[in-house]
C-alpha cells in the first residue's frame, strides 16, 4: 500500500519514487499493454476527429463502377463500397466516432454512479448496502440483452444519447460490487481505523484516505466496462433495434447492415467486415490495457 | 450441510420470484399501460384486469383461437435449450483438452499460441464470430464460404425462404427418428460452436490457471517425490482438482451463455427465444403496433428462470464439490 506509507510519512519517504511513478514504470515494462493503448488511443483520436477529416460523410454514387466495390487502392476504398455506392471507411469512421463518444460517455457516468453508490454501500453498510446491492441484483436477474432490448423498444427511436444513458443506468453494477468490496475492506484496516479514532470527518477519510487507495481497482473496473459497453452496444445495433443507420452510424448497425446485406442484397462480405474488424481491434485493446492496468496495479499492493 | 444449502436456496428462490413480479409490473408500466383497450381507466384498475388476463395466456393484440402464449414461448425455449445442451458439450470437449495440452507444456510455443487462440476467442464479440463462421461455412447464395452446413434455420425450417431446395422449390424435411435427431443437430453445430468459441475462451483460461495452481502446491511436489510420473501428476491431482473449481464456475456462467444464446439464435434465426424475443419487439420498432405485454412477460421469465437456476446450480455445486463450504 504504497499511499498509505507515503501517509504515515517515515523520514526516508523522499527517497522512493511516487505511488503513480511506480505504476507508470510498471506500465512501461509492458510493450503489449502500452502498444495496444497507443493503438486505442489513435483510433479514438481518428474516429473523434471523423467529421472534420471527411466533412459531410460518405457520399451516395448509383453508378455501376461506383456500387459493391471490393476493397481496393483504386480511389482509396479500402473497406470497399456497398449498395448505394457509399464508401465504408467513411461510414466506420463516422460508426467510430458515435460508438465511442456512446461508449466513452456511458462509462464515464456508469462509473461515477458505480463509485458512488459502492461506496456508499461499502462505508456505510446497513440498510445503504442492503439496498444497493438488492437493487443490483434485481438487474443481475435477466439476462442484459433482454433488458436491454426491452428497455431500446420502449425509447422506440433510440437515439445514440438515449442509448447512452440506458448503458449507464445497468452497467453501473460491476464498478459498484468491486468498489464495494474493495471499500468495505479498506475501512477495516488500521489506518483507517486511526484516522476514525482521531477524529477525521467521514468526508475526509473518503477523499483522503478510501478514494485514492480504492483508485486503482476503479480505474481497471472502468476499463473493463468499457469493453463491456463496446460490445454489448454493438450487439444490440446489431440487431436493428436501436439506432437507425439512416439517422446515426455506429459500429454495431453497420455491422447488421452488413450482415442483412449480404442474404437480402446479395452485397459483398465487406460491407459487415470493415466495421467488424475496427470493433474487434478496439475490443482487444481495450481488453489489452485494461490485463495491463490490472498488472501494474496488482504488483503495487502486493509490495 | 443441508440446511446452510437448503435456507440458502429458499432465499435465493424467494428472491428471485420477487425480481420476476417487478419485471412482471415493469412490462405493464412500460408497455401495457399505453394499450389502447386499458388507456382512460385507472392505472389500478389497468394493472389488476392486466395481471388478472396473465394466465390466460392469450395475448392483447391477438385473437381468442390463438394458441396459448406459453406454447409458443415454449417451442422457442425448447430449441434454446438444445441450442445450450449441444453448446456445452462442444464446450467442454475442446476446452479440456486445450487447457491440459496449454499446462502440460507451460511456456512452450505451443502453450503460447493455445494461450494467443484462447485470448483471441475470449475477446472478440460473440456475434462477430457467429457471423463469420455463418458466411464461412454456410449455404449462402452468391457468398464465399464452404457451405458445408446450412446458413439459416432450424431442421425443416426455411426462414424467408433461405435454404430452399433450388430443384423443388420445398423446403428439406426434416425426417424422422435418427435421421431428425441428425438434422437437428446438423443445423445446430455452427450456431453451437459459434456460442461455445467465446465460452471456451473464458473457460480455458480458468482452467488453465487453476491446474496450474494446482500443480504448484506441496502435495503435488510429494506426488512427484513418491516417483509418479508427470502425466499422471496432470491427470491424478492437477486435472481432478482443477476439475472441482471449474464446474461450478462453468454452472455459474451458464446464465452468461443464455444471454449470448439469444443473439446467436437471431443471427442464425432458429426460431429459438432469441428470434422470438427480437421479432416480437421489432413489430413495434415503428410505434404503430403495441408491444404485446404478455408475450414479452412471458420470455422475460422464462429468461430469468434459466438465470435463477444456473445460479441455483452453481452455488450447490460449489457446496457439494469444496469440502471447505461443507461443514460436516
Amino acid at each position: 500500500m504504497a499511499m498509505v506509507e507515503a501517509e504515515s510519512a517515515p523520514p526516508h519517504a523522499e527517497s522512493r519514487p511516487s505511488a503513480s511513478a511506480r505504476v507508470w514504470r510498471r506500465l512501461a515494462g509492458q510493450p503489449v499493454a502500452l502498444g495496444a493503448g497507443i493503438v486505442l488511443v489513435v483510433l479514438f483520436v481518428i474516429g473523434a476527429l471523423a467529421p472534420v477529416i471527411v466533412p459531410g460523410g460518405a457520399k451516395i454514387d448509383l453508378t455501376e463502377a461506383g456500387r459493391n466495390v471490393a476493397p481496393t487502392l483504386n480511389g482509396w476504398h479500402l473497406f470497399g463500397t456497398d449498395g448505394i455506392g457509399q464508401d465504408m471507411l467513411v461510414r466506420t469512421l463516422y460508426g467510430l466516432h458515435t460508438s465511442e463518444q456512446s461508449a466513452i460517455a456511458a462509462t464515464l457516468l456508469a462509473t461515477v454512479v458505480g463509485v458512488v453508490l459502492g461506496s456508499l454501500a461499502g462505508y456505510r453498510g446497513g440498510w445503504v448496502d442492503a439496498v444497493v446491492m438488492r437493487l443490483a441484483d434485481l438487474l443481475a436477474v435477466f439476462p442484459a440483452l433482454m433488458i436491454f432490448l426491452a428497455v431500446y423498444t420502449y425509447f422506440t427511436t433510440v437515439t445514440a444519447w438515449k442509448a447512452t444513458f440506458a448503458f449507464a443506468c445497468f452497467v453501473w453494477i460491476p464498478v459498484a460490487r468491486v468498489v464495494r468490496a474493495e471499500i468495505s475492506s479498506l475501512r477495516g484496516r488500521e489506518f483507517v481505523q486511526a484516522a476514525l479514532s482521531l477524529g477525521a470527518s467521514d468526508r475526509r477519510i473518503f477523499f483522503r484516505h478510501l478514494l485514492p487507495n480504492a483508485s486503482g481497482t476503479i480505474i481497471v473496473a472502468a476499463t473493463s466496462v468499457l469493453g463491456l459497453v463496446f460490445v454489448l452496444e454493438a450487439t444490440l445495433e446489431f440487431f436493428g433495434l436501436g439506432v437507425s443507420t439512416a439517422i446515426e452510424a455506429t459500429l454495431g448497425n453497420l455491422i447488421g447492415d452488413g450482415q442483412r446485406g449480404v442474404f437480402e442484397l446479395g452485397e459483398g462480405w465487406w460491407t459487415w467486415a470493415g466495421p467488424a474488424s475496427v470493433l474487434v481491434v478496439v475490443v482487444v485493446c481495450v481488453n489489452l490495457v485494461g490485463d495491463g492496468l490490472a498488472d501494474a496495479l496488482r504488483t503495487n499492493r502486493r509490495r | 450441510m443441508m440446511s446452510g444449502v437448503g435456507a440458502l436456496l429458499i432465499r435465493k428462490l424467494l428472491f428471485g420470484l420477487l425480481a420476476m413480479f417487478v419485471a412482471l409490473s415493469a412490462s405493464f408500466f412500460f408497455f401495457g399501460a399505453k394499450y389502447p383497450p386499458l388507456r382512460g381507466t385507472s392505472l389500478e384498475h389497468a394493472y389488476w384486469v392486466w395481471l388478472r388476463g396473465l394466465p390466460s395466456g392469450r395475448s392483447l393484440s391477438q385473437g381468442l383461437l390463438e394458441p396459448h402464449l406459453l406454447s409458443l414461448v415454449g417451442v422457442a425455449f425448447g430449441r434454446t435449450m438444445l441450442l445450450l445442451a449441444l453448446t456445452l458439450v462442444i464446450e467442454v470437449a475442446i476446452a479440456v483438452p486445450v487447457a491440459c495440452l496449454a499446462a502440460a507444456n507451460r511456456g512452450s510455443p505451443l502453450d503460447f499460441m493455445l494461450r494467443f487462440g484462447i485470448y483471441v476467442a475470449w475477446a472478440v464479440p460473440g456475434f462477430v464470430i457467429a457471423i463469420l463462421l455463418q458466411e464461412g461455412f454456410g449455404r449462402i447464395p452468391g457468398g464465399w464460404g464452404t457451405g458445408w452446413f446450412p446458413s439459416v434455420g432450424w431442421a425443416g425450417n426455411c426462414p424467408n425462404g433461405q435454404g430452399i431446395d433450388s430443384r423443388t422449390f420445398q423446403c428439406p424435411t426434416a425426417g424422422h427418428g435418427v435421421v431428425h435427431v441428425g438434422q437437428v443437430i446438423y443445423h445446430l453445430a455452427l450456431p453451437a460452436l459459434a456460442l461455445a468459441l467465446g465460452f471456451i475462451g473464458v473457460h480455458a483460461r480458468y482452467l488453465r490457471h487453476s491446474i496450474l495452481d494446482v500443480l504448484d502446491e506441496p502435495h503435488v511436489m510429494v506426488a512427484r517425490g513418491k516417483g509418479l510420473s508427470e502425466r499422471a501428476v496432470l491427470l491424478r491431482h492437477g486435472v481432478r482438482n482443477a476439475l472441482v473449481a471449474f464446474v461450478p464456475a462453468l454452472l455459474s456462467d451458464l446464465g452468461l451463455l443464455f444471454g449470448a444464446a439469444l443473439a446467436v439464435d437471431y443471427i442464425f434465426q432458429l426460431g429459438g427465444l432469441g428470434t422470438y424475443f427480437i421479432n416480437l419487439l421489432k413489430l413495434n420498432a415503428d410505434g404503430l403496433v403495441p408491444v404485446d405485454t404478455y408475450a414479452v412477460v412471458f420470455a422475460l421469465l422464462l429468461g430469468a428462470a434459466v438465470m435463477l437456476t444456473a445460479s441455483l446450480l452453481g452455488e450447490v455445486a460449489v457446496a457439494l464439490l469444496d469440502p471447505r463450504v461443507r461443514s460436516d
